[in-house]
């Protein structure tokens, strides 16, 4: 009942036909073969086979290889195998062992083995032995072999061609005995370029002006001006974002939202740019290694980060962080090179040469990495930012201008700070508790690292390993790290968190179930900001005041109180400590054992939501000195203390300076003036980024994160490009390298894939895999030429599009005869133009566009559009998610815009074959099912949109129903109804009418309370059915 | 989910779409531009319908032919339920021994956990002496009617990558669900509703989400059709307000025929299949509303399963199921995610138990009183079992991958018997392991496919539901 769109894989029926003349048993149908000079093609027609029936035994893959042989290379297929007998002698297909297997009747010596296989038809032996007459020459795979530039074939009918792209199209039309079709008429013409590269269909206006305008070029005008529209970078960045499996949740079980959008809004700006598609890679692949990369460059490296992350509880991060790397191999793979590596994973691939090391030596390159997420601003908020940082540093500067004795005023201050306790860090097991699900890592300076499962509400407790001599206070560090929000040093959202109480435990060292609580008698903290109400995020459903606060709050005992640290955005990520000393210092002769509760209960209600408010790295350390305090200097100056004056860099001595001033009283007014530019700081937003960090690789035998085999060095497989001489090649070296002049599939990847977007179908139809088990390609010269001409043309996307749209293939009519449907069912010669129902995206966008309601609004945080609300509750969902509708306009935003969660895909875009983004997708199934019938019918928006159609219809439409129906008609279809057409809505125009005439109840219902409340309802019928119709979602 | 679709490789699509058409599409088309075809049809033949959907013969002659699958996500204790270990409850308290956790790795609890005796006792029913516990007194009236696998095993500790395996046979995502490759294979009965359905009746979605029933890169018509058991089943089933039966029958034959004239234009046959995806849309607006009104069983069998009308419930999801296993759905699965007890061990699973076992036992006795037993498959578990040690205090236990036990019943399935044993502690399978690879084997080869040969070919590789694994468990074929 549901209909998968007509586009298959078949191999073009004339790639067969060069061989009818082989093959007694060809199909009547087949045209007689043109007289060839060699009958059989390598790379067309004999890999393929080889690639089918022996590699998985025979090929480059040693651990299952059989019989020592392998049919992949001429020097190894010509060797005495196993047996004795080469299995192939060039010339001698009767003497070549691989023919006798293939053709013996002996069922234990017949090739390919039963089990494994069907045996090679008469047809494909003959191939084979075709293949070895004639001297078994082996080439190379057509997409490992950098495309050079083909010559421009000589065709039948030179006027028809417009640009190269034609001739190459003709060329094989001419082949055919075929013709190319008539252009298409103006309308079709401009709906179908207004589609293709803005997504959006043309106003009446813009086609009314097409229509009018006869200069020469008029065609070439709107195919410069289209591309320049903001819309095109939504369009074509869509595209991309498949590729980069961009969604706003992260996936699994959680699928928490995420923080991505500056991504997916960079990626629409790149486009919109035209910045070409080598840069584009690379800024994606190694932004952060770029000389001084600015925002934009990091914020691109959130395409590798776009992978999805398991939070649930009791799993072991780094598995998933491999998962991740993985899904980062797969997408780099499919996204850029065109080509399979995820059998690389576990064991060498075992068609295209990528050995299982080969991966493992890509892979190191993304290993070396941090899962960052760092505050990002609009281009305004930078500004204030950058004036905020400008005028705290003008008022430092008068102040040192002012009151010139400062320096040695700061060196007084400095020298008299009394040095602090000697601190014993205290290292401890991580989750012995073993309840929360929540996952300690223990680092190299004893601190300990949450990941995973974040609950929101809960209790750690952590026991030190070794006994102390003596304990008068202890300390918790609160410190950063690139794998927490913002650096951290907390969980939140915004890297902050909240301690909602802390408690120490001790026990003699010989007797360790003795634990006693030790009272704290004092806290003290280097940030106490006053008492603050938790964030809305946090609401735990008690109804309770819930509060954050300075340090004595979390001695308090209670509950509701927390310490917190948020002093603002722009100074809160950074390292915090508190100090708590003991009523009584304890010793014990066999030592002190420690127990450390460190009570969490200032998160929110939903652990399957962001709402945790945990720590996220920290230490624990203790002293036996009495009366310890935590120092009130904060970690940078500190930092910067720590090196004698006169070699501390400009911004140690700014650290230093930035504290020294707050301590001196008379300077309170500056201080003050600086506190309240603080507080002016933007918010921003977070992006998730790339940060470079330096990791042992190892080969993962199996492709499992528990079984490391030998350690790998970062580099680059050798049967593509030559990897670059760099002794020690870095992530910005492998962009680079992806991205190479001479790289054979990158730039083939993108202009194939370019070419589907286009025709539906790409010139290979195995858009993600252009390696040897890919469809050969119906025109190699064409994909060649267009890659070359892409790079030369400086990897520019609108040069390569106008290129293509000014092509009299694309400009071709895109109605068919049965004579050609028949002969070319998948339109892969181009006798005529695409005709290709619109991305999901697109449909949506369509519909609000023709109904009036598209909000074109550019970029931002993703809309949440109106949605049946209990999906996003369980059990539909596995956790409530939040969906707050969009109001006013913004529900109209363009579906590109749309909250995606991966795990509840927004189920208008779903029904139309959106992907979910759970992995990297180049090429989208286009189906055709009554899902879609129900979701364009009945949908709430689309009804909106069908409604909204009446009302301008009736108010700009005209005043006559021929008006008027012509008018709705244009907005969905942009040509006007044919007399039949206008007859069928005229029609139903009455009929509805009618009815409603009669049914005041119904026409009011429908209408939504409109005024002429029949006559809307009438319309909006007919402006239902329009927004039905194939057509309306059909480029043509 | 998708990425592809190589269905119709080696098939003419105009065949694919006319044959379709005229199979399936209650409309009468007119002068439609396909008629030359239609009439090349008459001399070539006429094969049978061969739209994605459309009924489709499998590899040998199949044993089950429609799927029901009750997956019991969270991971249920075998525990608890199915696999008595009176060793285990002599040994409750203790640590468990060492060997015995060499290179295990669990989720929540330390390897030095202790043994946790079981919560419940066992007794042997039916003529199959068969061991349930007493928390599914109904499944133990059954017991005659289903096989016991109590050697389940399978690769993940965690939840989402558990459900993805057992839904997919991989823990990556992108591969295409149980259902969808049964649908790839065999097509569906039913003209007016999806041929996989899928449910949701437990605490909470199932944590691999929409994955579990995704095409992954089969095409998108494979998906799995999320029901609902209360207001509509199907999104956007009913008509918008003011939008009654008579004016969107007006429409759809307005739209049809505007439709038609367009095809008579264009001569693409991708609008005679819009044409017939609306129709069909239209009849499911009719018929899944009346699939899915279980006021229409009578009293009997509603006090079979435990229903009350109009309360959703699981047991009423499962009558549902059977209401469209009779109309030719293909694969209905129940995920009902419930049974994750870390902690409440007793409490919850004796609640679960209540709300589920008289259901799963009524769908044997309806499905066999109505003659359906016997062709079709019910597959009743979850994505792993839970540690023999406790978790927390004395009353939890952790998710355990070694060893599990599920239960299949009818479509060929041997009834009457327990296979596999696991150790006296219930840790690893001892004797007749079945991984989840050698359960979708087994599921295929009663559907009637070789699992090896039933592949799709995606980038560059013809992949199947079982990769490079599976064994078919024929101890338990009748």
């Amino acid at each position: 009942m549901m209909i998968d769109r007509l586009v298959g894989m078949r191999p073009l029926g004339i790639a067969v036909a060069l061989l009818a003349g082989l093959v007694a048993s060809a199909p009547a149908d087949e045209p007689e073969p043109a007289p060839a000079a060699r009958s059989v093609r390598f790379g067309r027609d004999v890999r393929p086979l080889l690639n089918d029936k022996c590699f998985q035994c025979h090929g480059p893959d040693e651990s299952h290889r059989k019989g020592k042989l392998r049919l992949d290379s001429f020097d190894a297929a010509t060797a005495p195998a196993a047996t004795g007998f080469p299995a192939i002698v060039p010339g001698d297909p009767e003497e070549s062992e691989l023919i006798r297997r293939l053709t013996t009747d002996d069922p234990d010596e017949r090739m390919p083995p039963a089990k494994h296989g069907d045996p090679l038809s008469a047809k494909e032996v003959e191939i084979l032995r075709a293949w070895v007459a004639d001297g078994a020459e082996y080439e190379g795979h057509w997409a490992f072999v950098p495309p050079e530039r083909p010559a421009t074939p000589e065709v039948s009918r030179p006027d028809w061609v417009r640009n190269p792209i034609d001739a190459f199209i003709l060329r094989k039309l001419d082949e055919e005995g075929l013709t190319p079709s008539p252009e298409a008429d103006r309308t079709t013409l401009i709906r179908r370029l207004s589609l293709d590269l803005t997504g959006l269909p043309p106003s009446i206006a813009e086609v009314d002006a097409f229509l009018a305008d006869d200069r020469a070029d008029a065609y070439e005008r709107l195919v410069d001006r289209l591309p320049e529209s903001p819309h095109y970078g939504e369009r074509w960045g869509r595209v991309w974002l498949d590729a980069a499996r961009y969604a706003d949740s992260d996936g699994y079980e959680k699928d928490k939202p995420r923080f991505v959008y500056f991504y997916r809004d960079w990626v629409v700006r790149a486009f919109n740019r035209d910045l070409p598609y080598d840069r584009f890679i690379v800024e994606q692949v190694a932004g952060d290694l770029l000389p001084n990369p600015d925002q934009d460059q990091l914020v691109a490296t959130g395409f590798l980060r776009n992978s999805m992350i398991n939070e649930e509880g009791g799993i072991d991060p780094e598995q998933f962080r491999v998962e991740a790397l993985f899904d980062r191999m797969d997408a780099i793979g499919k996204a850029v090179l065109g080509l399979t590596t995820s059998c690389a994973q576990c064991h060498t691939h075992k068609f295209d040469p990528i050995e299982h090391t080969d991966y493992y030596r890509m892979f190191a390159f993304l290993n070396d990495t941090d899962e960052a997420a760092v505050a990002v601003y609009t281009p305004e908020e930078r500004r204030r930012r950058e004036e905020i940082l400008r005028e705290t540093a003008a008022i430092e500067e008068a102040l040192r201008r002012d009151h010139p004795d400062w320096a040695d005023r700061m060196r007084s201050w400095e020298s008299s700070r009394a040095p602090g306790p000697d601190w014993t860090v205290v290292r401890t097991d991580v989750d012995a508790n073993n309840g929360t699900g929540q996952k300690h890592t223990m680092q190299e300076d004893g601190s300990l690292l949450a990941s995973g499962y974040a609950p929101t509400i809960h209790v750690d407790t952590f026991t030190a390993l070794e006994p102390v001599p003596a304990v008068a206070a202890v300390r918790l560090e609160l410190l950063n790290d690139p794998s927490l929000p913002l650096n951290g040093p907390g969980r939140s959202t915004k890297g902050l968190f909240a301690l909602t109480d802390f408690r120490v435990e001790v026990a003699p060292g010989d007797r360790p179930d003795e634990w006693k609580e030790a009272k704290i008698v004092r806290a003290t903290a280097d940030v106490n900001p006053p008492e603050a109400e938790l964030e809305p995020i946090f609401d735990d459903r008690s109804g309770k005041r819930r509060v954050t606060g300075p340090i004595d709050y979390a001695i308090d005992g209670k509950v509701e109180t927390a310490w917190g640290i948020d002093i603002g955005q722009g100074r809160r990520n950074v390292p915090r400590q508190a100090v708590f000393a003991l009523a009584e210092p304890v010793s014990f002769p066999s030592g002190v054992r420690l127990r450390f509760r460190l009570d969490q209960r200032h998160g929110g209600w939903n652990s399957d939501d962001n709402q945790n408010n945990n720590l996220g790295r920290f230490r624990l350390s203790a002293t036996a000195a009495p009366d310890a305090t935590a120092d009130p200097v904060p970690a940078a100056a500190r930092e910067a203390l720590a090196v004698a004056p006169e070699g501390r860099t400009p911004d140690q001595a700014a650290a230093v300076f930035a504290h020294f001033r707050t301590t001196v009283p008379e300077w309170k007014e500056a201080n003050d003036r600086i506190d309240a530019l603080w507080k002016t700081h933007p918010e921003g937003a977070s992006q998730l980024v790339l940060r470079e960090r330096k990791r042992v690789t190892h080969r993962l035998d199996r492709g499992e994160f528990l079984k490391p085999a030998e350690v790998v060095e970062p580099g680059m497989p050798s049967f593509l490009n030559p990897p670059p001489s760099t002794p020690n090649p870095t992530r910005l070296d492998f962009a680079e390298w992806l991205v190479d002049r001479e790289a054979p599939t990158t730039a083939r990847a993108i202009v194939n894939r370019v070419w589907q977007a286009y025709f539906g179908i790409g010139l290979t139809a195995t858009s993600e895999d252009l390696g040897t088990q890919s469809e050969p390609p119906s025109h190699p010269e064409l994909l060649d030429w267009l890659a070359v001409e892409f790079m030369d043309g400086g990897w520019s996307f609108k040069r390569l599009h106008r290129l293509i749209v000014g092509s009299n293939a694309y400009r071709q009519a895109s109605s068919v005869t049965p004579e050609l449907l028949a002969m070319d069912p998948y339109n892969r010669l181009l006798a005529r133009g695409a005709r290709v129902r619109a991305d999901a995206e697109i449909v949506r966008d369509v519909v609000l566009e023709a109904g009036g309601l598209l909000d074109r609004t550019l970029g931002g945080p993703s809309v949440t559009p109106p949605a049946p609300m209990f999906l996003f509750e369980p059990p539909a969902s596995y956790g409530p998610k939040s969906w707050p509708i969009a109001e006013g306009s913004a529900k109209y935003r363009r579906a590109l815009y749309t909250f995606r969660f991966r795990s509840i895909p927004y189920p208008v875009l779903q029904a139309f074959d959106a992907p979910n983004g759970d992995f990297s997708c180049v090429r989208r199934s286009r189906s055709n099912t009554p899902l879609q019938a129900l979701a364009l019918l009945n949908e709430p928006v689309a009804m909106d949109a069908a409604r909204s159609l009446a009302a301008l219809t009736l108010s700009e439409g005209g005043a006559s129903d021929d008006d008027r129906v012509t008018y709705a008609f244009r907005r969905c279809l942009a040509r006007r109804p044919t007399d039949a057409e206008r007859q069928v809505l005229t029609d139903l125009l009455r009929k509805q009418s009618a009815r409603f005439a009669a049914d005041a109840d119904a026409a009011a219902k429908l209408s939504g309370g409109s005024e002429n409340a029949a006559e809307h309802a009438s319309w909006t019928v007919v402006s239902r059915v329009l927004l039905n119709l194939d057509e309306t979602i059909t480029k043509e | 989910m998708n990425c592809q679709d190589r269905e119709y490789r080696g098939r003419n699509p105009i065949d694919v779409s006319r044959r379709w058409f005229l199979g399936q599409c209650g409309v009468g088309l007119g002068a439609m531009a396909l008629r030359e075809l239609m009439a090349a049809d008459a001399v070539a033949g006429s094969p049978a319908a061969v739209g994605p959907m459309s009924p489709k013969t499998p590899h040998f002659a199949p044993k089950a032919k429609r799927v029901l699958f009750l997956f019991m996500a969270g991971g249920p204790s075998h525990l608890e339920m199915f696999d008595e270990k009176p060793q285990l409850a002599k040994f409750d308290g203790t640590l468990p021994p060492a060997e015995l956790l060499k290179g295990y790795r669990s989720a929540f609890i330390n390897p030095d956990a202790k043994l946790l005796g079981p919560k419940f006792k066992f007794a042997r029913h039916g003529r199959s002496g068969t061991q349930v516990s007493e928390l599914l007194p109904h499944t133990a009236g059954v017991v005659d009617e289903i096989a016991v696998v109590k050697g389940m095993c399978t690769d993940s500790f965690n939840h989402a990558p558990g459900q993805l395996m057992m839904s997919t046979g991989s823990m990556i995502f992108g591969r295409p669900s149980l259902g969808a490759w049964t649908c790839y294979g065999l097509g569906s009965e039913a003209n007016d509703l999806p041929g996989f359905i899928v449910f949701s009746t437990g605490k909470k979605g199932p944590s691999g989400g929409n994955s579990n029933w995704g095409s992954g890169f089969l095409p998108t018509v494979y998906q799995g059709v999320q029901f609902r058991t209360g207001g509509d089943p199907v999104l956007y089933l009913s008509n918008p307000d003011g939008v009654d039966q008579a004016i969107q029958r007006d429409s759809l034959d307005a739209i049809h025929a505007l439709d038609r004239h367009r095809l008579d234009a264009m001569g693409d046959p991708e609008i005679a299949t819009r044409i017939n995806s609306y129709e069909t849309a239209y009849r499911m607006q009719m018929s899944a509303p009346e699939a899915m009104d279980v006021s229409r069983e009578p009293r009997h069998v509603l006090d079979l399963y435990g229903v009350e009308p109009g309360k959703a419930s699981f047991a009423g999801t499962c009558l549902l199921a059977r209401r469209l296993l009779e109309r030719g759905v293909r694969f209905v699965e129940i995920f009902h995610e419930a049974w994750d007890q870390h902690g409440n061990l007793t409490a919850d699973l004796k609640a679960n138990c209540a709300e589920t076992d008289r259901a799963c036992a009524a769908l044997i006795l309806d499905l066999k009183q109505r003659g359906m037993l016997e062709d079709t498959l019910v597959v009743w578990g979850g994505e792993f079992g839970r540690t023999p040690m406790v978790q927390g205090g004395s009353d939890g236990r952790d998710h355990h991958p070694n060893a599990f036990t599920m239960w299949m019943a009818g479509g060929g399935v041997k009834p009457g018997i327990s296979h596999g044993v696991t150790d006296d502690l219930g840790f690893d399978v001892v004797d007749q392991k079945v991984h989840v690879h050698d359960l979708n084997a087994t599921i295929l080869h009663l559907l009637g496919f070789d699992h090896t040969r039933l592949t799709y070919r995606f980038q560059g590789r013809d992949f199947r539901l079982t990769d490079v694994h599976g064994r078919v468990v024929s101890e338990i074929l009748a």
